[in-house]
């Protein structure tokens, strides 16, 4: 069985004269929470409704569960729960009958699951009552439930915490968390807003008009965030146990082109020069780096904001 | 397919339009069926006349085209439509990851029942029951009932044709506004196909039609000959129509 819950292979769309993907490769492993960041219309959304089947590419293909075939596609989104731009629900009718139709829909066994699944999103005393009552944040909610009914082993959630209130947010971080971690769900998840997803993903993929420009994992881009000085002497041994040893820190690495990261004295710049320049050895480098997260993908994007 | 159509029968027994289209069919269909059936309001020259069944004769008013075509299209406007932009649950069916052919026919099957129940059922049962209990339950003998049950038969099978052309304008506007108007305008254009004097070969495509076929079900005398022809026509419109909306169905981008 493939490692991949879902691979694309140079998924392209165009809308009249509009490329809203272009070439898009991108490859989600099992278990992983895989955060999709991009400004709004930057073609996450498009994305999002192609792996899904409500849009068709333009050209490329996509590889869900390993089945690529048109016609396999179908099978394999049986195992995919997804709330794609807004949850689609009945005003008129309860949340409890909003999950029963997509139970028949999906021929899931039992009626069981739907009090447990409105029970898990927080809407069990809420279940007889009319969508068309809810707030955007009851909405969202029945939406991941109705996503999450036929316990999927993929989720894919389009802008999730739309509508939601700081502590809306908190809880379905945390109810993410939960499902990734007892339940091994791989999860898609896409958000304009960059600290939204940053304690929640375990990777990321960068799309900006239409195009992936980056992938990394979290530890990457904590390690690529996380401020530092950069040290270049022209001994880099000798500075690492000055380090050590005049500034008793253990907090620093030596890269393999002798720069040495230090990750504390942040604040304490002139005292850093004068151990290492007092042990005789000569500063070719020294300076604070490490971005914000913001200031990074900012950067990424070429300046503009996320 | 089992499982879209148990919903699609979900939704529609939970449909607020189709309950007030029903409310309101039963209710007209009881008052006019009385009135004709009292003689307060004598209509003539209905098919059921002709079948020396003229307490049937408020049921031709049902049979007009104008007047189902509110209620198919009215239902095809607030049952399919809606799902695409009011609500924009159809993306939930797709989600589902049933076949998106397996997901046109169960919407297909379901509102033509839901079509045949409004337009048809209603009508000729609240007219059975009325004439029953005003005491003409004796012209109900076997053959009248087997000419209502041929007409309404054959009937039920043209309005199935018909159902398919209209679900497909539902699923193409989106809009149940759109749908409810194009669907008006298209029987408007049909009538006037009938009224005015027609070219050979457009004559020969509406005498060929359903819409054709909507009027001449309610013949007293229809040969075999006929009678296949009415079923041809129907199945043939059924088919060819469900394929093409399952084509374009299958090619939608659902927004």
């Amino acid at each position: 069985m493939s490692e991949y819950i879902l691979r694309t292979h140079q998924l392209s769309k165009k809308y009249r004269n509009t490329l809203a993907l272009a070439d898009v490769n991108l490859s989600i492993k099992k278990g992983e929470i895989y955060g999709l960041i991009g400004q709004n219309g930057a073609g996450k959304s498009t994305l999002l409704r192609i792996v899904t089947g409500l849009a068709f590419p333009s050209s490329g293909s996509i590889e869900l569960f390993g089945q690529d075939d048109s016609s396999m596609l179908s099978t394999a989104q049986k195992r995919t729960g997804a709330i794609i731009e807004s949850p689609a629900l009945f005003p008129n009718m309860t949340a409890y009958e909003n999950v029963e139709v997509y139970r028949l829909q999906k021929g899931i066994p039992g009626r069981d699951g739907i009090k447990q699944t409105l029970e898990l999103v927080g809407l069990g005393s809420t279940a007889k009552k009319k969508v068309k009552n809810f707030s955007l944040e009851m909405k969202q909610r029945l939406g991941l439930a109705i996503a999450l009914l036929s316990d999927p082993e993929f989720l894919i959630l389009d802008e999730p915490t739309n509508g939601l209130d700081p502590t809306g947010i908190i809880e379905l971080r945390e109810l993410i968390k939960k499902l990734n971690r007892e339940k091994g769900l791989t999860i898609l998840i896409s958000s304009h807003i960059l600290s939204e997803l940053h304690q929640l993903a375990s990777r990321y993929g960068i799309v900006h008009k239409g195009k992936i420009l980056e992938e990394i994992s979290a530890k990457e881009l904590d390690e690529k965030c996380r401020q530092h000085l950069r040290i270049k002497v022209d001994q880099p041994a000798k500075g690492a146990t000055i380090l050590e040893s005049t500034l008793s820190t253990p907090d620093f690495e030596v890269m393999p082109d002798g720069t040495i990261k230090l990750y504390s004295y942040l604040d304490e710049i002139r005292k850093v020069s004068k151990a290492l320049t007092n042990s005789n050895l000569v500063i070719e480098h020294l300076s604070q780096n490490g971005d914000s997260l913001e200031s990074y993908f900012s950067r990424i994007v070429g300046g503009d904001r996320i | 397919m089992n499982n879209q159509m148990l919903a699609e029968w979900f939704k529609l027994k939970r449909n607020k339009t189709f309950w007030v289209i029903l409310f309101i069919v039963a209710g007209l269909s009881a008052l006019l069926n009385y009135l004709v059936i009292i003689d307060w309001w004598q209509m003539g020259g209905t098919p059921f006349e002709q079948a020396g069944l003229s307490e049937f004769n408020a049921l031709s008013t049902f049979t007009v085209p104008l007047l189902f075509n509110l209620i198919v299209g009215t239902l095809a406007g607030f049952f399919i439509s809606n799902e695409f932009s009011f609500s924009g649950v159809i993306k939930n069916q797709i989600l589902s990851g049933s076949k998106r052919s397996h997901i046109y026919m169960s919407k297909y099957l379901i509102f033509s029942i839901g079509a045949i129940i409004v337009t048809i059922l209603i009508p000729l049962i609240t007219a059975i029951i009325e004439i029953i209990l005003l005491g003409y339950g004796e012209i109900l003998n076997l053959s009248n009932v087997l000419y209502l049950g041929r007409a309404f038969g054959l009937f039920a099978l043209q309005l199935l044709g018909y159902t398919a052309i209209i679900l497909l304008l539902a699923i193409v506007t989106e809009d149940s506004g759109k749908t409810i108007i194009f669907s008006v305008l298209f029987t408007i254009v049909m009538l006037l196909v009938d009224i005015f004097p027609r070219p050979a070969l457009l004559n020969a495509i509406y005498e060929n039609s359903i819409f054709y076929q909507f009027s001449s079900v309610f013949n007293y005398t229809m040969t075999d000959g006929e009678v296949l022809k009415s079923i041809v026509i129907a199945l043939m419109t059924m088919i060819i129509v469900c394929i093409c909306g399952i084509a374009i169905f299958n090619k939608k981008e659902i927004k």
